[in-house]
């Protein structure tokens, strides 16, 4: 049985991991919340990833115990601003990753609205998921259509006029996402987006005892590390 | 059932009414297709049966029009939801969601219905239409057929007592038109009223009850069925309409698929080739290939089939998978090539529509002349986002007879086009062809292969 936490469980794990960044934990506290967060990806059958993170992890915090001591110059340098800068801020990749490689925009939703969030927020939420994916594609087209123009073609002509290549990517681009948007507002409006009233989910979340416990886990680093023991 | 008095609709910002003084009634559990050339009108009396105008597309209203009790104008947009079910004619941009279960779900969430019950009806509505293996997947990997089959099914979700579809087929193969055909009629023996706004009027036969022939806003006839299916073909085409059977047309385009390339110097050639996007995307076979100036050649074959892929190699942008294309160079053949996009949206970067013609021109001297020859002359001043569809597909089609560029690829030019316009597209391809160049045309309109295309190239799925 694989695990399957509550999104809003995964957000109350997201701003335990942005507080590492802004407490500035200890190191073992920060190893501790790691590793519980970790094991979120093999426990929910995210073996791949989970095995990526784990290793980019160790191989950061291995800098920081035993290269940084006896380096010196360039090296020391580099590495700190490594160790520290993005090790930092490895526990909310993690915890980001988790949450929005395992929470469908079903369950988004519904956990959105059980927190009382309004709809005005999150139609605007659920659209910025369903537009990005477009983009690319849009650029893709974009890019054909200008290299059949003779216009920026290849990689580097992109940096050598960026403003004016930039303009002829956007221009296209804002065009058609306007139409899109009418479309999509049209579409919607049909089938009662604007319903006055409560609006429910198909999807069902519900906080279980496994969700509590996972979170009372990941906090017992911080309270020892706020009582001084860590 | 809709009743409409006298009415009349003008959108702010035009100056003359999109809609006059209309009286029609439709009873219920009838079927009536609604038909004329681009902007004659049945597609503002869709908006105003299904209340998107004045709610949504504003303008002046006059007159009455009643949709199952709803009076335009005066109920909100949201009284017609449960009422009223629509769907549109681009599948690319009707669905909200990110996934199938959750569209078809969407209109009973906005409703408040418990999950249980939405779970209840989604399993409901995709066993009553067979589309339960289109289920928990990404829209965004469905074809352009299975994403309006979903947006019919969605348009049912809620039971409603009228359908509205405003031109569903226009981007659809043949096979996902008969998957529509077959959902709509067994809505029709339920019982649902149905509005089809739809240009191709073959598919739709058996199901029509009435005819409605619209021309610059007025109804100007009524048939039944039956009596509509009697009109001879002439007199359809002076109405701007498609044919009821394109099955002549078919067995054309069909004969030309055995015409040989006519010309000893190819533009482009292609043998065993192979064509994909690489690495887990499917690969198409395709044996031989070659066009030749002065020709215009059709490519046909069902959605899915590597048409675009196809193209898209020939013209350089994508490197073939295996075999041999000459001119062997991607840069090479994208300096011989040019391609009007399915959607010209992307390809207008300029300011004015001269500016946009002159983007990359070899021959600029020319440029009054084309856009003369185009209809495009006193719009040259303006921008080219501000015009019609078929006015942006025409600068497309300027820049690329301005371009000097010897083989011109077409993406589906008359998808959604009336018989007068389809005829006006392809007088345009003969003008390609007039100045010698090579003319690809990728397209689902067998009444376009059959009248103007020289020779027919069907891909076919045993190739793969």
């Amino acid at each position: 049985m694989k695990l399957r936490l509550d999104p809003r469980a995964k957000l109350f794990l997201l701003v335990l991991s942005n507080l590492t960044l802004f407490l500035h934990v200890s190191l073992r506290t920060e190893i501790m919340l790691v590793v519980l967060l970790l094991s979120l990806y093999f426990l929910s059958g995210k073996t791949k990833s989970g095995l990526r993170m784990t290793a980019v992890y160790l191989s950061l915090v291995a800098a920081d115990l035993f290269v940084i001591p006896i380096a010196e110059g360039f090296v020391l340098n580099f590495l700190s601003m490594l160790s520290v800068g993005i090790r930092m801020m490895l526990p909310c990749v993690i915890s980001g990753g988790y949450a929005f490689s395992t929470t469908t925009v079903g369950e988004m939703v519904c956990a959105m609205r059980k927190l009382k969030i309004p709809e005005v927020i999150i139609i605007p939420c659920v659209t910025v998921v369903r537009f990005f994916p477009t983009i690319a594609e849009d650029y893709r087209h974009i890019r054909n259509a200008m290299a059949l123009r003779g216009i920026a073609t290849g990689n580097m002509a992109l940096l050598r006029h960026p403003v004016q290549s930039l303009e002829y990517i956007l221009i296209p681009l804002l065009m058609n996402s306007n139409n899109v948007a009418q479309d999509l507002s049209v579409a919607s409006m049909t089938k009662g987006i604007s319903m006055p009233g409560v609006h429910t989910s198909m999807t069902e979340i519900k906080m279980t005892k496994t969700d509590y416990l996972y979170m009372v886990l990941c906090t017992i680093p911080f309270v020892l590390f706020l009582g001084g023991v860590m | 059932m809709i009743k409409s008095e006298n009415c009349s609709f003008q959108y702010n910002g035009t100056d003359t009414k999109a809609l006059k003084s209309l009286n029609i009634t439709v009873n219920p559990g009838e079927c009536v297709v609604l038909c004329g050339k681009s902007g004659c009108g049945k597609t503002t009396l869709t908006r105003l049966v299904n209340g998107l105008s004045p709610s949504f597309f504003y303008g002046e209203l006059e007159g009455s029009c009643a949709t199952f009790g709803l009076q335009v104008g005066r109920a909100a947009i949201e009284d017609y939801v449960p009422v009223v079910g629509s769907v549109f004619q681009n599948p690319k941009t009707q669905y909200f969601n990110v996934d199938t279960t959750a569209e078809l779900a969407f209109p009973c969430e906005n409703m408040g219905m418990p999950s249980a019950r939405i779970k209840e009806r989604v399993a409901e509505c995709a066993a009553e239409f067979g589309i339960e293996y289109l289920l928990d997947r990404s829209i965004f990997r469905l074809s352009g057929g299975e994403k309006q089959r979903i947006a019919f099914a969605a348009a049912c979700m809620l039971k409603p007592q009228l359908l509205v579809l405003d031109e569903p087929t226009s981007n659809l193969d043949y096979k996902a038109i008969a998957h529509l055909h077959d959902m709509i009629a067994k809505k029709k023996a339920e019982g649902t009223t149905i509005i089809i706004a739809e240009h191709r009027l073959a598919w739709i036969s058996d199901i029509a009850d009435r005819y409605c022939f619209f021309e610059n806003g007025t109804l100007k006839g009524q048939w039944s069925a039956d009596d509509f299916r009697k009109l001879p073909v002439e007199t359809l085409q002076s109405m701007g309409l498609r044919p009821l059977d394109i099955s002549p047309y078919h067995r054309q385009a069909v004969e030309k698929s055995k015409n040989r390339p006519a010309g000893d110097s190819p533009v482009i050639r292609a043998e065993n080739l192979s064509v994909g996007y690489g690495k887990n995307s499917p690969v198409y076979y395709v044996p031989d290939f070659e066009i030749h100036k002065g020709e215009i050649v059709g490519l046909m074959g069902h959605n899915g089939v590597g048409k675009s892929t196809l193209a898209k190699t020939l013209c350089g942008l994508l490197k073939p998978v295996s075999g041999v294309i000459a001119p062997a160079k991607d840069k090479d053949r994208i300096r011989h090539s040019f391609m009007v996009m399915q959607d010209v949206n992307y390809q207008l970067f300029s300011d004015s529509v001269r500016e946009e013609v002159l983007l990359g021109a070899a021959n600029p001297e020319m440029c009054d002349e084309v856009l003369a020859a185009l209809g495009l002359l006193e719009m040259s001043d303006r921008h080219p986002m501000s015009l019609s569809g078929g006015q942006k597909q025409r600068v497309a089609i300027a820049c690329a007879m301005l371009s000097g560029k010897e083989f011109i690829v077409l993406d589906e030019p008359t998808s959604g086009l009336d018989y007068y316009h389809m005829t006006q597209v392809a007088q345009l391809l003969s003008k390609l062809k007039e100045q010698n160049t090579a003319v690809l045309v990728i397209t689902h309109d067998e009444e376009l292969a059959a009248g103007w295309c020289d020779r027919v190239i069907y891909l076919d799925d045993k190739e793969k």
